[in-house]
């Protein structure tokens, strides 16, 4: 079934984009065919983005192009950016933005039938990208919608606009499994219109199930490309079987300290959200030293609001938080020195948490000299050696965060955190919205940490069942209730919860590529 | 309760607590004055005997907390007392010097909002090129005039050498509407410098809202330039505009005292001038309410304003 002679709707021969006189992108020919998913894999900074915008003809500020892009179809091209919250004007309602887009289509008609014609439209996109309500959403602010509900109004906008094609951005990135599925459906039905679909990603489970066309990039180059299931079955190029392989996680042993006593125990935790919405009911959990427990839910199960409970970062609850049987006071503020370092949390957004202005070394030493009173020097130092230890070059720690990629400030998070010599440390989604061999590094960092015997307890907070293998332990959390915990092995294997197991089925759906729709 | 209701009815409440503690704060610091008011109006000859008299009969020796309560209560009842210096009413010193106040803030208004919006976004359109440069270097030199500097300035030039317009409104009393050419040049002067500061904050916004993503993406899509620019950027840099705007409106409502005495402009300013020469305590108490008042429910305007503006604040607040 060659379909090498369909008319493509949109064609990139030979670009190269350069900024100071650095090619970002290098030699890419890609070809868009209508009702095809292509997708563009590869780790962060290879090239992704940039190709993908050169669809829409926007370039970098500063950037040399050479190269040709040619659009056969004479419709525009729409676009899903990872962050749809970017795009949304936060000062106006959603509607206003579709309403705009769809005034030139009704201009034909006499002025009086313009308005609800106009809304008749709006209204059609928004049914088809499966806002089926689309009367409620209108009226809202972006940020009065869910992350979900916010990619689906910029798709809308795209399908108002008549797209012939559509790039999506990281579509699925940080969102948990049964989000992943749903997304994966929508942009499915996308391409069952008979629009050509670009995906930039990098979670591979999603392109296998929903790609017709993958090209590889590594580098702002092509290093392979063809068919998913021939690419999938048979990699030639050896990064592309690298990237292949980091996908999944080893197995952590099953050696779980349940002995001794907990290091940290919540009881008959409630947590609530504006002094009356329960957001979180947590009975009893108990973290033992050198344990690694995963706490797994959806996005507004209530993960992150325990994490933030544990760190004193959320007060509104009326449980009972023992570290080392001594009760830590709600609030952050009221948490004397020791009990600040004992319990250290790194955030999601590595970059949102350093200062900009100064270098990481700097950043990262403060820890130690703040909670543990010890020297400027002597906190250098040993910021120093754990960054190295982390696996961050001496040259890079004195570079400002801006210099940093992803992976590497996240690193040094986590290095920032350890110097404060915790007992416990919470890691909230360190890993979403890396790429798969950046997010095998962080992985086996966090597992070094465990493993190296001095009793560190981690909390890895995350939507990700590839990401909770790493634990002794899982808790679930659904809709805010602790519906399963137990150790890692018996969740993953043998879930007693039905939402535990609708998780686990949906996360092997996408695994196997079974997900409805999605293959023809 | 909605989350805008709860917060117009907590905006409210602050705005009458503000609004008492302006009362006792206006009625503390006339009491903390060195001398009361029977001491001034016995004037050049302070005769103890004379001081007592007044004293007694203006009901100074009572204990301040019932004055305090007797004023506060005539004040709900819209009484602001009597002048000590005329025996007129206060509330008709205030409704005298409110026209030609009011006028003036009108017309300044009219005037400064589509200058300074529109001379942010002409500056915002062509950041970095020589409009924008010419712009902001234009209003950053006008800032730094002080009124009083400016006004001496303007009334040397276009009124006394070019003789083009009247130099004060002497002569006009209240009547300023009748001659308009004596408003030019104390408008003039009121507008140089809430222009350059409301221009260069929207300026500042727009430049960030131009360069935004969402804005990007309504360009990508088809949205003609000048809707983008007034419909899609505008209502992002409005809030910051909008709470300088009530701080202006605050400014030319509570007299602007170096305007009005330079053009001899019946305003508030002027009475509230002469009320302070005259240690005329009932006065000045009654316009100190009067500003306290009208600058919290400016700024309770504004904080509505900026609260549709940046609905997402109210989520963080």
């Amino acid at each position: 079934m060659s379909r090498a002679t369909d008319a493509a709707v949109a064609e990139v021969s030979d670009l190269r984009v350069e900024i100071d006189g650095r090619a970002i992108v290098d030699g890419v020919n890609l070809r868009v065919l209508p009702g095809k998913v292509t997708a563009l894999v590869g780790a962060s900074g290879s090239g992704k983005t940039t190709t993908g915008l050169a669809l829409l003809g926007e370039y970098p500020a500063g950037a040399r192009v050479t190269g040709e892009i040619r659009r056969t179809g004479d419709g525009p091209v729409g676009y899903v950016p990872q962050h749809p919250a970017a795009v949304l004007n936060p000062a106006r309602r959603v509607g206003a933005l579709l309403h705009d887009i769809a005034r030139p289509q009704v201009r034909h008609l006499p002025r009086a039938e313009r308005r609800g014609a106009a809304r008749e439209l709006v209204l059609r996109a928004l049914a088809d990208a499966q806002l089926p309500d689309g009367e409620a959403p209108l009226r809202r602010h972006p940020h009065q919608l869910s992350g979900g509900q916010q990619q689906r109004v910029v798709l809308a906008q795209a399908l108002l606009l008549g797209a012939r094609v559509i790039v999506a951005d990281e579509p699925t990135t940080g969102q948990d499994a049964l989000t992943k599925s749903r997304i994966v459906e929508q942009l499915a039905a996308v391409a069952a219109r008979g629009i050509a679909v670009v995906l930039l990603s990098h979670d591979l489970d999603v392109v296998r199930v929903l790609a017709d066309e993958v090209l590889v990039m590594r580098a702002g180059r092509v290093v392979e490309s063809g068919p998913v299931e021939r690419v999938w079955a048979a990699p030639r190029h050896e990064w592309t079987r690298r990237l292949l392989d980091e996908q999944r996680a080893a197995p952590q042993g099953t050696q779980s300290a349940e002995a001794g006593q907990p290091v940290l125990t919540v009881s008959d935790l409630t947590a609530v959200h504006d002094r009356r919405t329960a957001v979180l009911r947590v009975p009893r959990l108990a973290l033992h030293p050198g344990e690694c427990l995963a706490v797994v839910g959806r996005s507004g199960s209530g993960k992150t609001t325990l994490a933030r409970c544990l760190a004193g970062l959320h007060r509104d609850h009326d449980g009972e938080i023992l570290l080392d049987g001594t009760p830590l006071p709600r609030s952050l503020r009221h948490r004397d020195r020791a009990q600040l370092a004992a319990v250290q949390y790194v955030f999601q957004d590595a970059r949102a948490a350093f200062d900009e202005h100064r270098p990481v070394l700097h950043q990262v030493a403060r820890t130690a000299i703040r909670l543990r009173g010890i020297g400027e020097r002597a906190a250098t130092d040993e910021a120093s050696t754990t960054l190295n230890r982390l696996g961050l070059a001496a040259d890079l720690t004195h570079r400002r965060p801006g210099e940093l990629s992803g992976g590497e400030l996240q690193r040094a998070a986590l290095a920032r955190a350890l110097l404060a010599r915790p007992r416990v440390l919470i890691c909230d989604e360190v890993t979403s919205g890396l790429d798969t061999v950046t997010r095998r590094g962080i992985l086996d960092v966090l597992a070094g940490l465990v493993g190296e015997g001095d009793d560190l307890s981690l909390v890895l907070i995350t939507h990700d069942l590839d990401t909770a293998r790493l634990a002794h332990r899982i808790a679930v959390l659904d809709a805010g209730e602790l519906v399963e915990q137990g150790s890692a092995q018996r969740i993953l294997t043998k879930p007693r919860h039905p939402f535990t197991i609708s998780l686990m089925e949906t996360t092997e759906r996408l695994e196997t590529g079974t997900v409805a729709g999605a293959r023809m | 309760m909605s989350p805008l209701r709860s917060f117009v009815a907590r905006r409210l409440l602050l705005g009458v607590a503000q609004t008492m503690a302006v009362v006792l704060l206006v009625f503390a610091l006339t009491e903390a004055l060195p001398g009361d008011a029977a001491v001034a109006l016995a004037g050049d000859q302070p005769d103890p005997a004379r001081i007592a008299a007044i004293r007694e009969a203006m009901d100074l020796d009572r204990p301040a907390y019932e004055r305090l309560a007797d004023w506060a209560t005539g004040l709900l009842h819209g009484d602001f007392g009597t002048s000590l210096a005329s025996g007129r009413p206060v509330t008709q010193y205030i409704a005298d010097g409110f026209g030609p106040t009011l006028i003036l803030a009108a017309l300044t208004l009219a005037l400064l909002v589509p200058l300074g919006f529109g001379l942010g976004v002409l500056a915002a359109r062509h950041e970095g090129r020589l409009i924008d440069r010419l712009v902001s270097s234009v209003t950053l030199a006008v800032y730094a005039v002080p009124e009083f500097a400016l006004g001496v300035l303007l009334v040397t030039v276009l009124a006394l050498k070019l003789a083009w317009l009247p130099p004060t409104a002497v002569g006009y009393g209240t009547d300023l509407l009748g001659h308009p050419a004596a408003l030019v040049l104390p408008v003039l002067v009121l507008l140089s410098r809430p222009v350059c500061s409301l221009s260069r904050l929207v300026r500042a916004g727009m430049v960030d809202a131009l360069a935004s993503p969402y804005a990007a993406h309504a360009r990508r899509y088809g949205v003609p330039g000048a809707r983008v620019r007034y419909t899609h950027a505008l209502p992002n840099a409005l809030a910051p505009a909008a709470q300088q705007l009530a701080r202006t409106v605050d400014w030319l409502l509570c007299g602007v005292i170096v305007v009005e005495a330079l053009f001899v402009i019946p305003g508030l300013g002027t009475v509230l001038l002469n009320a302070v020469a005259e240690r005329d305590v009932p006065v000045v108490q009654g316009l100190a309410v009067v500003f306290g008042v009208l600058t919290v429910v400016l700024n309770l305007g504004a904080d509505l304003v900026a609260h549709r503006l940046t609905p997402r604040a109210g989520v963080a607040a």
